[in-house]
């Protein structure tokens, strides 16, 4: 708990020397939300970090960073509030077993550990189910697995991460707007989504400074790159899903179908993105408060994986690359609520509290 | 072309880095501006303001000047922001740059880069090279630079604690500096011993209220209080000096640092009450506060019955009916007390009170060098001399000696840039 304390004071100190200034008023959303407070408290502190895009723009204008003495460096304090928020936030507070790995290893490996377990497995329920022939099968997904058996692999993860942050995202809501606050309003959720879609808090009234000091469109591309690609994805899933139980269209389906089509649109997007943003973080300067490559690392290699499916659907290698895939989606959609993937939650309800606040002030 | 600044790159650009808003002539309202501000009345501001223009020419001309300004800064890739909040009343005459002083010079900086311009940081001009009235290079620790032409847009001497000595002696030591250390006035003290011309008030210099515990240099913005209004001010005998109610922001900053570099040990406090509190930007350290006007007087270092006699004094003179309103000059007035206090007088009577030592934060010094209207540097005996140009505050004291309008000053610094960078530019072409 010293620990949060100091980090708390520390923004604290920094945020009150920015409200004392506000020449960054006109950046974002998070100095004119400072502004309304004139005392700060640590939920202030979390709703204001979760509020800022990591642009970067007020570091660069500060005439207080550092070397100055009075070392303003919201971008970097604010970060790592984010991530004090995200562990706190999580509950249970760490991940399942499983996926923690051996002791040993001290969580070195653990989702490699843990995705090689859950191919193994599932390579034992294709082998009970339909035998072990059935992995070198290439008629489509369920010559494979079974649908009930592949419905559940997906579900069950999901299921359970959806629900560990549902329940951070009404505790974050509640400290954020108090214990008597409501549910958001449409309007203010409406607005939040179009902001959360276009970035608009990460252009600083600009461009985003990053990697660099000059304003650049890189960042917010890349990230609506992976984004867009990322729904694109869930797209063909769900097209998918309509054309095989509504239509009744069984899958493989076709090179021009609406399945396949935006799934290696989105695919290629995601890796496209995923690899760039990484490439960005590496030639970030000033370095973030702390450099996490996971989600980047997991959000392509899911792409990765189903591009494969795609590329080999029509090889003995098929199955086992279906097992892969479904392996890293077992494990990425298990772990989500303890990656970067969460900022999403956050963030998005950092903006609908602002939204709200901003109408009522208070 | 070459830039040689003193300052590595994170601190470049001089008092620039803390400016935030120009203030120029422009003829209707726009996305960043409420209204027109016209030559005539941008003059009479100017007029105004302490004994008025030094050179009436010359101060015409930047005025005049002005106009063209805010669109040559955009052509260089300055971006624009609605006036910030608490300066409402600067929203028609001063237009605000996005992100501040620093952005600003980052911008320019980069335009620069773009332009094939080179910078030499951490690189300090020692002296002019002379022969006769022109200059041939400039001395820095690493040798001479040579130059067909210089501009010298190098700043006032207020970071030199020595030479404002001169002028004010042991209370110089006293004065905090909001501007780099930096600002020590070297090419200043060099074109003087080469025999420039002054222009400019000795003892001109603008000077805020900021917090006694700010750095000694480069606190900037983030250290000026803005308290006084709502409360009293008392110096270290633990009596008030001034009426704390004359002036409505942003005048009343320019005034009360040198009300405050007036008083014995250059210091003064600012005592408020918990009803105003919140009314006020907050202040860049913690209040001191106490239960009792003599608590908070003794946490303050000052004499306890004193400070609560003068209190007591200033409650009962307020004058009764008055509506504290503090966005305009309102009625709250004392009576029969000196110095009244003229606005926004309410009694001190609410605790916790709180309490803050102030000192004077110089943010420049007038005192510089004559020029021509091409931004000539003049030599004493009354030519220019051939290939010297000023620009920015070492040449400030030509259009304004004392008091301070705000966002002018970074009028004066674009002006006269632009006036001392194009004529330094075609000498040089034209020999």
């Amino acid at each position: 708990m010293r620990a949060m304390d100091e980090l708390f004071n520390e923004a604290q100190r920094q945020l009150n020397i920015c409200n004392s200034c506000r020449y960054c008023e006109g950046y974002c959303a998070v100095f004119p939300a400072l502004e309304r407070r004139t005392v700060l408290e640590a939920d202030d502190i979390t709703q204001l970090a979760n509020l800022c895009h990591d642009c970067r723009a007020c570091f660069h204008a500060c005439m207080y960073a550092p070397p100055h003495e009075f070392a303003v460096d919201p971008p970097e304090i604010l970060s790592r509030v984010r991530l004090a928020g995200y562990r706190e936030y999580a509950h249970p507070p760490h991940p399942p077993a499983w996926l923690r790995g051996p002791a040993r290893l001290r969580g070195r490996g653990a989702l490699a550990t843990a995705a090689t377990g859950v191919a193994a497995a599932l390579i034992v329920i294709i082998a009970l189910t339909g035998g072990i022939g059935a992995l070198w099968s290439h008629q489509g997904p369920y010559q494979v697995i079974s649908y009930p058996a592949l419905l559940v692999t997906v579900l069950l993860p999901t299921a359970w991460s959806v629900a560990v942050m549902l329940r951070a995202a009404a505790r974050y809501w509640h400290d954020a707007r108090g214990p008597r606050a409501g549910l958001p309003g449409w309007a203010a959720l409406g607005k939040a989504l179009a902001y959360a879609a276009s970035l608009r808090y990460q252009r600083g009234r600009g461009e985003c400074s990053y990697p660099g000091e000059d304003p650049s469109p890189a960042r917010r591309r890349l990230h609506a790159t992976v984004f867009y690609g990322f729904a694109a994805c869930s797209a063909a899933t769900v097209s998918a899903a309509f054309m095989q139980d509504i239509m009744g269209i069984p899958p493989p389906y076709p090179l021009l179908s609406v399945p396949v089509i935006t799934g290696t649109a989105g695919g290629l997007a995601m890796i496209a993105g995923c690899a760039g943003l990484a490439v960005l973080k590496r030639h970030s300067d000033p370095a973030p408060a702390a450099a996490d490559y996971g989600l980047l690392i997991g959000l392509g290699l899911l792409a990765f994986t189903g591009m494969l499916t795609l590329l080999l659907r029509a090889t003995t290698a098929y199955g086992l690359v279906l097992v892969a895939h479904l392996a890293t989606i077992v494990v990425c959609f298990a772990v989500l609520p303890y990656t970067r993937f969460v900022h999403a939650v956050y963030r998005f309800l950092a903006i609908v509290a602002d939204n709200t606040e901003r109408r009522r002030p208070g | 072309m070459l830039i040689v600044e003193r300052a590595q790159a994170p601190m470049r650009g001089g008092n620039t880095r803390h400016t935030r808003n120009i203030r120029c002539v422009h003829r209707r309202a726009d996305e960043f501006t409420t209204g027109s501000y016209p030559f005539a009345e941008l003059w009479r501001d100017l007029c105004g303001v302490g004994a008025g223009p030094g050179d009436r020419r010359l101060a015409e001309l930047t005025v005049r000047e002005s106009e063209t300004v805010p669109a040559w800064m955009s052509a260089h890739g300055v971006r624009w922001q609605p006036p910030l909040a608490g300066t409402l009343h600067l929203g028609r005459t001063n237009r605000f740059f996005l992100g501040g002083g620093k952005a600003l010079v980052n911008t320019y900086h980069r335009t620069a880069e773009r332009m094939g311009i080179a910078v030499c940081y951490g690189t300090t001009v020692e002296d002019l090279v002379m022969a006769g009235d022109r200059c041939t290079g400039l001395l820095t620790a690493d040798g001479v630079i040579r130059a067909r032409a210089v501009v010298a847009a190098s700043g006032g001497f207020e970071a030199n604690i020595a030479w404002l000595r001169r002028y004010w002696g042991d209370a110089a030591d006293n004065y905090l500096i909001r501007g780099p250390r930096d600002n020590d006035g070297r090419v200043l003290a060099a074109l003087y011993a080469h025999g420039a011309a002054r222009a400019g008030e000795e003892r001109g210099f603008h000077a805020v209220a900021v917090d006694a515990r700010s750095p000694r240099f480069d606190g900037g913005i983030a250290t000026r209080l803005d308290s006084i209004p709502f409360g009293i001010v008392v110096n270290s005998a633990g009596r008030r000096f001034y009426d704390e109610g004359e002036e409505i922001w942003p005048k009343r900053y320019a005034i009360w640092g040198r009300n405050i570099a007036e008083q014995p040990g250059q210091i003064a406090y600012s005592i408020w009450d918990a009803k105003v509190a919140r009314l006020f930007l907050p202040p860049l350290y913690p209040p001191a506060q106490a239960g009792s006007i003599g608590a908070l007087a003794a946490s303050l270092g000052l004499d306890e019955r004193a400070v609560a006699e003068t209190v007591t004094g200033f409650n009962a003179a307020i004058r009764p009916g008055g509506t504290f309103d503090p966005t305009r000059l309102d009625d709250c007035a004392t009576a029969g007390i000196g110095p009244p206090k003229s606005h926004w007088a309410q009694p001190i009577d609410t605790p916790p009170y709180y309490g803050i030592a102030m000192r004077p934060g110089i943010t420049f010094t007038y005192l510089g060098v004559a020029v021509t209207p091409q931004a000539r540097v003049l030599h004493t005996d009354g030519r220019a001399l051939r290939n010297v140009f000023a620009a920015g505050e070492i040449m400030s004291g030509n259009i304004l000696s004392t008091g301070y309008l705000a966002g002018f000053g970074l009028t004066i610094g674009t002006v006269w840039g632009r006036i001392a960078g194009a004529a330094a530019a075609r000498h040089a072409r034209n020999g």
